[in-house]
């Protein structure tokens, strides 16, 4: 029989975390153990998650490589899908394509300083990496961790926020637009490219990964450019809308690169030469 | 060369003795005053002379909407059973064109592409392709400007060739096209060293080899907006398209269970990448049109060495406003010859 590329893994929803207000983090199992025990993916990667009766989204995988047996996705309820994900409850079912696209170059960034940047949402891809380097942390050099939001309360992944405050060997940076900040905040308050700026990480021997909305990923390049950062050491991901994940259903395309099979992640250089549309 | 002919007026014994094969017959016949390929119930209603049926022959291989999955609730599990043919029924489509049969290996690319979609290239294995060299194109037609011609061979497994005696020669290219000619034998009679085919003529209305190094130069040219002003947005085009291939994932559900569909959609519809934020990368008519345009005669040259337009011009003719994507295109070649 051959392969059906249309067919989802059933996964067991084995618990949720809520991250922020409509921001929900699933930790997922594989119902089959076998399939389970030979999936495997990179930092980077997405797959198509899908409530049975709503339909399939794109997400990154939000967990680690290096933590097996589960993946996690986190997502922003906006649509039908995502308003039918988060209403799933432990022990429900989900269905899961994947690990679909590139991932980021984990073994080039081996020897080197990694500055991982995430904003809002855009902290999920970031985040794999963040655990994959962290979990290998004897094969990186320095490792930065800049996190931005809206908002104190839009900041995602807050408990793991204290945990990578608390090693000594991470050097976290936690910032939110003026205006989102409360009164016991104790991170930064400012806009991520000027905090870049603020932080200044050396462009010697770094690798740089960011993600987040279009806008904050355009002026943090500007800021990483001041820095002496060239396009090729900084890494992002396109998030076009996706239904196949496979090469085929015509979307995602920016010129003639498709983001679910060329990307999504690109470097800076590389979309500095696609047709602006994205 | 052509060793057999098959008289017109044995038609329907060729139908006949195709069907008592086992062969499913599919082929232009008419439905609520169009032509599209359909089986073929009665042989008198398969009719050969239909120059450009409504849609292609795409949706004998790749439905306008088929499921990919069928699932089942159950007290909180979920069931889930894959809709993959297994075994398509053997088919042969007969009296589809020279253009129609070409989108075939153009779409081939696409479905094997690393991801090898099966619920396509199962229907491919199970299917003969039977074209009809044209006699009488219209002013529609450009398949030329595009690499085919009025009695091209892509993708074809057999060719038929109109005589001016009242036959048609039949040509075999594959195994699967030479199955027909033994199948059908009894119908057949063999070809005279002379015949006398009816092939028409189509004008090449534009140099394919100066459009592309246009369009990639030109993404932010003013043309497009010239060209897509009118444009409505509806998708037609996409729909009777033969190498069109865009699709959407969407599921149908009630309490007890429901179904994952994969089915047609057009980058000319708006919502076709609007982002659940709402932010859209190619929200307007001209980036939209141009995708289309781009799409067929560069990117997928890029990824696959083929331009995915074959020339049949049915989305000029389905338009309800008159884009035509041969102008557009002959208009593209033209500022390159200016510009250079």
């Amino acid at each position: 029989m051959s392969a059906d590329i249309y067919q989802p893994y059933l996964m067991r929803v084995e618990e949720t975390t809520d991250e922020a207000p409509g921001i929900r983090t699933l930790k997922l199992v594989f119902q089959d153990t076998v399939a389970g025990q030979n999936f495997s993916f990179r930092a980077g990667q997405f797959g198509l998650y899908s409530v049975f009766g709503e339909g399939e989204c794109t997400f990154c995988i939000a967990s680690s490589p290096t933590r097996k047996g589960y993946i996690e996705c986190s997502f922003q309820q906006v649509g039908r899908v995502t308003r039918a994900l988060r209403s799933l409850e432990v022990g429900d079912t989900v269905g899961f394509r994947g690990p679909y696209g590139n991932w980021f170059p984990l073994d080039e960034m081996k020897g080197k300083n990694v500055i991982l940047i995430g904003m809002g949402i855009g902290l999920a891809p970031v985040r794999s990496v963040i655990w994959n380097c962290l979990d290998l942390r004897d094969d990186f050099r320095d490792v930065t961790v800049i996190v931005g939001s809206r908002s104190v309360d839009l900041l995602v992944y807050k408990r793991e926020l204290r945990q990578w405050e608390e090693m000594p060997d991470v050097n976290l940076v936690k910032t939110v637009d003026p205006g989102g900040e409360t009164p016991d905040w104790d991170g930064k308050v400012g806009f991520v490219p000027t905090v870049v700026e603020e932080v200044a990480p050396s462009p010697d021997n770094a690798i740089v990964v960011i993600c987040g909305p279009p806008i904050g990923i355009k002026f943090t390049l500007l800021s990483l450019e001041k820095l002496g950062f060239s396009p090729d050491q900084v890494y992002t991901t396109l998030e076009n809308k996706m239904k196949c994940g496979l090469g085929k259903c015509g979307r995602c395309n920016v010129g003639n690169t498709y983001v679910c099979k060329d990307g999504p992640v690109f470097t800076a250089a590389q979309l500095k030469s696609l047709p602006q549309e994205f | 060369m052509a060793e057999f002919k098959l008289n017109e007026a044995k038609l329907d014994e060729l139908v006949n003795a195709l069907k008592s094969e086992g062969y499913r017959v599919v082929a232009p016949v008419e439905e609520e005053g169009v032509f599209v390929f359909k089986e073929v119930v009665d042989p008198g209603e398969m009719r050969l002379d239909v120059l450009r049926t409504a849609r292609s022959i795409k949706e004998w291989f790749f439905p306008r909407v088929e499921p990919t999955l069928r699932y089942k609730f159950d007290r909180g599990s979920v069931t889930c059973k894959g809709e993959m043919p297994q075994s398509p029924p053997k088919t042969v489509i007969i009296g589809c064109r020279p253009c129609d049969s070409a989108s075939l290996p153009i779409l081939d690319k696409l479905f094997d592409w690393d991801f090898r979609d099966e619920y396509w290239f199962k229907r491919r294995e199970a299917t003969t392709v039977v074209a009809v060299a044209c006699d009488a194109p219209d002013s529609y037609c450009f398949c030329t400007s595009v690499g085919g011609s009025p009695d091209g061979t892509a993708g074809s497994d057999l060719l038929m060739r109109k005589t001016v005696g009242g036959c048609y020669l039949f040509e075999s290219f594959t195994k699967k096209g030479w199955s027909i000619i033994e199948t059908a034998k009894g119908t057949l009679e063999p070809a005279g060293q002379n015949e006398k085919v009816l092939v028409g003529e189509v004008p090449k209305r534009f140099d394919l080899n100066s459009v592309k190094p246009w369009l990639d130069n030109n993404f932010d040219h003013d043309y497009w907006k010239e060209i897509s002003y009118k444009c409505l947005s509806c998708g037609a085009c996409a729909f009777v398209c033969p190498t069109c291939h865009c699709f959407d994932i969407q599921d149908e559900a009630d309490l007890q269970g429901g179904v994952r569909l994969k089915g047609w959609d057009s980058c000319c519809l708006p919502i076709f990448t609007r982002h659940g934020s709402g932010y859209n990368p190619r929200d307007t008519r001209d980036a939209r049109y141009r995708q289309r345009v781009m799409h067929k005669f560069t990117y997928y040259v890029d990824k696959f060495g083929l331009t995915a337009c074959v020339g049949c011009g049915r989305c000029c003719v389905s338009c309800p406003i008159d884009m035509n994507i041969c102008t557009v295109v002959a208009g593209a070649a033209e500022l390159a010859e200016t510009s250079t």
